[in-house]
């Protein structure tokens, strides 16, 4: 079976933040979402796992930090054409989120950067297949 | 393309951290690594890029947080075996690992709570193929 990722990440509403993902394009897997968690598929092999504070901390002995207080990770999502890029980051922000700074454009490579409304970092990006050989 | 997703993760050393992930059975992508990042192969559309926290710092805009002290992110990675969890824990203890909780076992899924040198939460799981399928 191929390998799967499920990254949980913390979120305060779990209403708004199905809102906020659904609005990107992606959907729920419903069978792994609850009041207090909702699983988004962003393909058959990454999954975000959206959990309430409460239920993160249950999954964590760590303190939880917030990530727009403490971030301790940023997920870069790879995307078909610079189109894509804009695309996701353009309903992000439609969506709730806050775009973080200025696209960044190396030529081989674009990307962007937004927050969901937690402050969970994303950066979509696109890249020249060409250049990664 | 298949979508790929490449998870940031703050590390203090990129040596130490090579050496960890290497020991997990991953392979590192030198084209996308340097003298303070590195990019863990975990399949060929899961990636982590360990960051020493000056370089991770650079791509934030609000603070870092210290995965040491507290978690703002978890990642979940399926084995395909109840085998494969505990080889995963293992071999992650030998090499400067720690374990943050006891085995969580569901009968339909099991997981282990596993920590790199730096913090950062994993947690290596298996769950029934029948179940998923619901």
């Amino acid at each position: 079976m191929p390998r799967m990722i499920f990254l949980t990440l913390p979120v305060a509403d779990i209403a708004r933040s199905r809102a906020f993902y659904t609005a990107l394009g992606f959907t729920i897997n419903e069978t792994f979402s609850s009041e207090s968690s909702a699983c988004v598929v962003v393909s058959d092999t990454i999954f975000f796992m959206l959990a309430t504070f409460e239920g993160f901390r249950s999954f964590s002995v760590k303190p939880l930090v917030l990530p727009s207080e403490g971030a301790t990770s940023l997920v870069a999502l790879s995307c078909d054409s610079r189109a894509e890029v804009d695309a996701m980051t353009e309903a992000a922000i439609a969506a709730g989120g806050r775009s973080l700074h200025d696209p960044e454009d190396l030529g081989f490579m674009y990307s962007r950067a937004f927050e969901d409304p937690d402050g969970n970092g994303f950066g979509p990006m696109w890249m020249d297949p060409a250049s990664a050989g | 393309m298949p979508q790929m997703i490449f998870v940031n993760l703050p590390i203090t050393d990129v040596k130490r951290s090579r050496k960890f992930y290497e020991a997990l059975g991953y392979k590192i992508n030198e084209q996308f690594s340097d003298e303070t990042t590195a990019c863990v192969v975990v399949s060929e559309t899961i990636y982590f890029m360990i960051l020493e926290q000056e370089r991770f710092k650079s791509f934030l805009t609000g603070p870092l947080g210290d995965p040491a002290k507290a978690t703002s992110a978890i990642m979940a990675l399926s084995q395909d075996s109840r085998a494969e969890v505990d080889a995963f824990a293992a071999t992650a203890l030998a090499h400067g690992g720690t374990e943050v909780k006891d085995a969580t076992d569901l009968g339909f899924m099991y997981n282990r709570s596993i920590c790199d040198p730096d913090g950062n939460l994993f947690e290596p799981f298996w769950m029934d193929p029948a179940a998923v399928a619901g």
